[in-house]
């Protein structure tokens, strides 16, 4: 299942499971849950509150380890990777969006979305400044690039989140409930970007959602319930093909309103 | 990066601004008292060895006892001038010497009487008596005739003297009868605390008048290097000694107490005629080092208090601050900053906070000293006895100023490491599930 080639999927679940300790009581956030998901991928996880999306999200970016089985990032098992390294798997190849933005505040919204080259390191000023601002550009931002995040709107925050996530070219973005804190409308508009950044780019996206209107722009859905992988959907439209659930494919039709 | 740690670190201090500036100013209090403190003890011991050096030893002393008999020792030094032929070819180093009578007596005026130790001066020779006084009343200038007197100002109002009245002087000769000089004030002088709580001055001569000593007799030859040799000592006094020996002088060993507390001890000795005492200021002085060890003591309890408080107030921040902070840390630490760039992060904005407040009170430390300083503040005669000073100065030394600046810097980084490293523990999910 898993590949070290470049070729390979870019995310591969083996039976992952989480668990978290809650008191006395054990709460088994996934059951056992297997995925594969193809570079490129425009994929949506749905699936109620509770259901384990949050989990599995941080399962694939590395931001927490399965209690059993295996995660593979872009080759890489990260059980076999030490805090160290999965910290440099996340800057150099994850980019994060995240439902309430995350922007560091004291920063402007150029500083922040610049900030993940400067912990890469790598660029020079010039670089990064030219990088930043294209993708600021992008996302429709490049007359705000002195405000605060505080002096923002929803939508606008969220974009510097995705400029943001995007600005060291990740091969995998990860976004949990990108739109829950955004107006429809301004929600729409975000998967828009989102949808035309992965296909420019090639960018493998996957993102969290329970509302139907989201989860309908994802070129595959996979439904989880109760910390399982119900059921993968791929759209007509000629996506990228997913492959192996755990369990056959049927067509859920619609996922429960969180 | 260090870019954006030091970015993140500076913003955050500006965002926070009303707790960066009262801890800031917490820090820079504590400083500035440290500045003043450090510079109170430089004050007093640069006075005390300024002016102690000057009235009651030298560098490097030539003392000694003569004993007539087992039991009664004299603190005199006969055939002055050999003695003085011997250390200036032994001591290279020399820049002068002075030749200083020693004696105790009870002085005594038409209203009053006390006791005191006599210096017997030769003020043509003296070479730093007029900078270390500051006269009040009458001329130093008047020592040059015999039978005069120089007195500080808390013994002349005891005795109800002013320059140009009459007293005294009353004590025992080596034959152990009374014997009297009488004496016209020539000058009172500024007091300079214990030194001059015990301390008159007569003409060379009248002293050897009183005690009926041979010309060529005196207490003790002070001498008095070049300034780069008086941080050691060692080596002068050793050679003096081997010199002194050779010449066919009896040496005493050495001991680091002033003269007159080895009066019991040399009395008990069974020897007879003459013996050199070699001293440093430092061993004469030794019974006046406690002032400074109090002051140095009281200032370490101070900042030690304070330090301590300092130390509560940054942890406590610290703490508010990384619980505000930490779904930003964890969101940091997400898209991929490394712990130790957390814990980085997190120091340099302790440390930069510490740096600003230490140079800010440390400045402001520097200059009140030396404001105090110029400002000539006098202070009770209680204090006086500790400043050995009428004034109270303050010398804030560059040096300490920057080892005042470091240790606060020092302390405030030190104490945001234990919520730093505490906080680049959190995980990454955790943090930014924490809604706070
Ligand atoms: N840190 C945690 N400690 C205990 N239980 C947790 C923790 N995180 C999630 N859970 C539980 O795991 C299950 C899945 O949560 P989550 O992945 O957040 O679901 P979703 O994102 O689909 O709403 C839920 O029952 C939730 O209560
Ligand atoms: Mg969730």
């Amino acid at each position: 299942m898993t590949s070290t080639s470049a070729d390979g999927p870019i995310v591969s679940l083996v039976d992952a499971t989480k668990d978290y300790a809650l008191g006395s009581t054990v709460v088994h956030a996934l059951r056992g849950a297997t995925l594969e998901v193809p570079r490129g991928a425009f994929m949506s996880i749905v699936g109620p509150s509770g259901s384990g999306k949050t989990t599995l999200l941080n399962l694939i970016g590395c931001v927490d380890r399965p209690t059993s089985g295996r995660v593979t990032v872009d080759g890489r098992d990260t059980s076999k990777l030490r805090e160290r390294e999965l910290t440099r798997l996340r800057l150099h190849t994850i980019g994060f969006i995240f439902q309430s933005f995350n922007l560091v505040h004291v920063l402007d919204v150029f500083r922040n979305v610049e900030l993940p080259l400067l912990l890469q390191g790598q660029l020079g000023a010039r670089a990064r400044r030219e990088r930043t601002l294209a993708l600021l550009d992008r996302v429709g931002l490049s007359d705000h690039i002195k405000h605060r995040p505080s002096e923002l709107s929803g939508g606008q925050r969220q974009r510097v989140a995705i400029a943001r996530a995007l600005v060291t070219r990740p091969k995998l973005v990860l976004a949990d409930e990108p739109t829950a804190n955004l107006d429809s409308a301004t929600g729409e508009s975000i998967l828009d970007l989102m949808k035309d950044l992965n296909r420019d780019d090639h960018t493998t996206f996957i993102f969290s959602t329970h509302d139907a209107r989201v989860m309908a722009h994802a070129s595959s859905r996979v439904y989880i319930e109760d910390g399982r992988v119900a059921s993968i959907e791929e759209s007509a439209d000629g996506s990228p093909a997913v492959a192996a659930g755990r369990m056959p494919a049927p067509v859920t039709p619609s996922a429960d309103p969180g | 990066m260090l870019v954006a740690d030091l970015r993140i670190a500076w913003l955050s201090l500006v965002e926070h601004r009303r707790r960066a500036l009262f801890l800031g100013g917490a820090i820079s209090g504590v400083t500035m008292l440290l500045v003043l403190l450090t510079s109170l003890s430089t004050g007093v011991r640069t006075t005390l060895i300024e002016t102690a050096t000057t009235l009651s030893t030298g560098h490097v002393n030539v003392g000694g006892f003569f004993k007539v008999t087992g039991g009664m020792a004299i603190p005199a030094v006969t055939h002055a001038s050999k003695v003085v032929e011997v250390a200036t070819e032994a001591v290279p180093e020399l820049e002068f010497a002075v030749q200083r009578g020693r004696g105790w007596a009870k002085l005594v005026s038409a209203t009053g009487s006390m006791q005191a130790g006599i210096g017997g001066i030769d003020i043509g020779s003296e070479q730093r008596f007029r900078r270390a006084l500051s006269i009040v009343d009458g001329s130093l200038d008047g020592l040059e005739e015999p039978g005069t007197i120089l007195l500080f100002r808390e013994q002349a109002d005891k005795l109800g003297v002013r320059a140009g009245d009459a007293l005294t002087i009353s004590a025992q000769t080596t034959r152990g009868v009374n014997n009297t000089v009488d004496c016209r004030v020539a000058a009172i002088a500024k007091d300079v605390g214990m030194l001059s709580k015990f301390n008159v001055f007569i003409p060379a001569a009248s002293l050897r008048e009183l005690y009926q000593y041979r010309p060529d007799t005196t207490g003790a030859v002070q001498l008095y290097v070049r300034g780069d040799a008086v941080d050691d000592l060692g080596p002068i006094t050793a050679r003096l000694r081997t010199a002194l020996q050779d010449a066919g002088y009896g040496v005493m060993d050495p001991d680091d107490r002033p003269f007159w507390m080895k009066f019991d001890t040399v009395s008990r000795q069974a020897w007879t005629g003459q013996k050199l005492d070699v001293t440093t200021w430092e061993g004469e002085l030794s019974f006046l080092t406690w002032t400074l060890s109090a002051i140095d003591g009281l200032s370490w309890v101070l900042l030690v208090i304070l330090v301590a408080i300092v130390i509560a107030g940054i942890m406590n921040t610290m703490w508010i601050a990384i619980r505000e902070r930490t779904r930003e840390i964890g969101t940091l630490r997400a898209i991929g900053m490394q712990r130790v760039n957390v814990v980085r992060m997190l120091l340099l904005e302790s440390v930069l906070l510490g740096l600003f407040g230490a140079l800010l009170g440390a400045g402001m430390g520097a200059g009140l000293a030396s404001l105090i300083t110029s400002a000539h503040l006098e202070v009770p005669l209680a204090v006086q006895l500790f400043l050995m000073s009428d004034e109270v100065r303050l010398i804030a030394e560059p040096g300490a100023v920057l080892r005042a600046v470091l240790l606060l810097t020092a302390v405030t980084g030190l104490a945001a490491l234990q919520p730093a490293l505490r906080a680049a523990r959190l995980r990454p999910v955790d943090a930014m599930s924490h809604f706070g």
